[in-house]
């Protein structure tokens, strides 16, 4: 297992500062990083080293939490402690920035491009989630504020191919939104996590979703359409989430990022205690109660909490992490033969 | 802790202390007298807090009532001076605007006003501000008031 996970290379992306998250471009050839240094940074690879191509500096006035390209790939958000969130435009090597998305009333936890990417949502300590939609102009409009959650928003992400939104939450919940009428609303409740949910992630089909928490569990949730085989009650016309595995006893912090590699399936976690890990489904387990294995446990990944681990869109088994020390590191990730 | 046991029941128990069942003693006077004077205190202090209790609800109902009726009626202003502004405005972006106006309107229109204990008062009421705010980004105002941290009343 020791093997399973091979450093390629480390940067220190924000020295003297923190690295809170990593995006790869849909291309999988860019990789953005953010951090306590409120500067975006681009890296690409020149022969067999990972470089900085661009310095994202003039945008926010403190900490930029999260970053998330469009799904075509020019153009990158910004989501930041300043409470504002910008959009920037790639020209080739360059980023401008075309618009700055101001409305939550504090620190702009997390942003996400719709898969279609004419719908952005934000989230924030505010306690509020904000869908925007973009016209043809590149112009934002806000379409939804959504009061659901009851403390500190602090992801967001949306369904891989509906538009289907979903959010974590101090309040130890997750919260999925749909358009109803001009309106967004929420339409399922997760409760199961016995602390704040960090971060989300959906498996390829978007069939099931990985939260990961504070409590130092991962749970895997599946969703469930009304009239389903299995008998699990749905109300209405809402399918129903169901927590059908709970990752317990692998981590000894608090989880703070789950990565579901859209290529293989294979599922990433960033921990407080410094380490990543990597578990496999046990393609023998019942789809209703999968079981997942560990196959790749490195507890010194970084010196200090890692932050986040993304896997690259295109390059099977290539993953990227980054921490409080202010470093990005890559991996090549082998799955152990035998599994 | 057996004596002051004793005292408890005689509280609660003021009535059945009378009814004295068989090879038990009746009660003596003192004891008597002890249990009935406890038995009306609690009874007088009962009726005096639970008094109270009404007078101190009612102006926290009132001022939260208040608080409520004066941040949505804000609102309400808001967005009927929008309306009047936006009238002759007959642009895509405007019929965007209009839409969320007529939406929030029709939201503080269906707010239950007559009914405080309506369960999802404030589930509609955090809707309200939602929508409130989603207009002021579309409008590209500036609220010139703050909703409090507490989530309920304004601070102008």
């Amino acid at each position: 297992m020791k093997d399973s996970l091979v450093l390629l290379g480390r940067v220190p992306a924000h020295p003297d500062s923190r690295c809170w998250f990593l995006a790869w471009n849909p291309a999988g050839t860019l990789l953005a990083s953010c951090g306590g240094d409120r500067s975006v940074r681009i890296w690409g690879t020149e022969g067999d080293s990972w470089i900085c191509k661009s310095v994202l500096s003039e945008g926010h006035q403190r900490t930029v939490r999260k970053v998330a390209w469009s799904p075509c790939g020019n153009y990158l958000a910004s989501a930041s402690f300043d409470a504002t969130t910008c959009i920037w435009k790639k020209n080739q090597d360059d980023f401008e920035c075309v618009t700055t998305l101001e409305g939550h009333e504090n620190e702009v936890k997390s942003v996400a491009w719709a898969p279609s990417g004419n719908l952005l949502a934000t989230c924030s300590r505010d306690k509020s989630v904000w869908v925007w939609e973009v016209d043809e102009e590149d112009e934002y409009e806000c379409v939804s504020v959504l009061n659901s959650h009851t403390q500190d928003v602090k992801h967001v992400v949306w369904h891989p191919s509906q538009e289907l939104l979903a959010s974590a939450s101090y309040d130890d919940t997750v919260k999925l939104y749909r358009e109803e009428e001009d309106d967004w609303v929420c339409c399922a409740t997760l409760e199961g996590h016995e602390s704040t949910v960090w971060s989300l992630a959906f498996d390829p089909s978007g069939q099931r979703l990985a939260s990961c928490s504070d409590d130092r569990t991962v749970r895997i949730w599946r969703q469930y359409p009304p009239d389903n085989e299995q008998g699990v009650a749905c109300s209405g016309s809402d399918p129903s989430w169901k927590c059908i595995c709970t990752l317990s006893g692998f981590h000894s912090r608090t989880i703070y990022d789950v990565a579901w590699c859209q290529l293989t399936g294979a599922l990433a976690t960033a921990c407080g205690d410094d380490a990543i890990r990597v578990f496999e489904e046990d393609p023998s387990s019942d789809p209703q109660q999968p079981t997942f294995s560990l196959t790749a446990h490195l507890p010194q990944a970084h010196s200090q909490d890692v932050n986040c681990v993304a896997w690259n869109p295109k390059e099977q088994g290539l993953l990227a992490s980054c921490s409080d020390d202010g470093e990005v590191a890559f991996w090549k990730y082998q799955r152990p033969e035998g599994i | 802790m057996a004596g002051s046991q004793d005292m408890f029941d005689a509280i609660v128990m003021a009535d059945e202390r009378w009814v004295v069942g068989p090879g038990q003693r009746l009660p003596s006077v003192a004891e008597a007298a002890r249990a009935w004077f406890h038995g009306e205190g609690y009874q007088e202090g009962y009726e005096e807090g639970n008094s109270l209790g009404i007078i101190e609800g009612r102006q926290y109902g009132t001022l939260h009532g208040a608080k409520i009726g004066s941040e949505i009626g804000c609102y309400q202003g808001f967005a009927f001076a929008w309306r009047c502004l936006l009238h002759s405005c007959t642009t895509e972006k405007d019929s965007k605007k209009m839409k969320a106006l007529e939406s929030l309107i029709g939201m503080i229109e269906k707010f239950p006003y007559d009914d405080p204990t309506y369960d999802k008062l404030h589930e509609d009421l955090d809707k309200i501000r939602g929508k409130f705010k989603q207009l002021c980004s579309l409008l590209n105002v500036q609220p010139d008031f703050k909703i409090s941290a507490e989530g309920s009343g304004l601070s102008f």
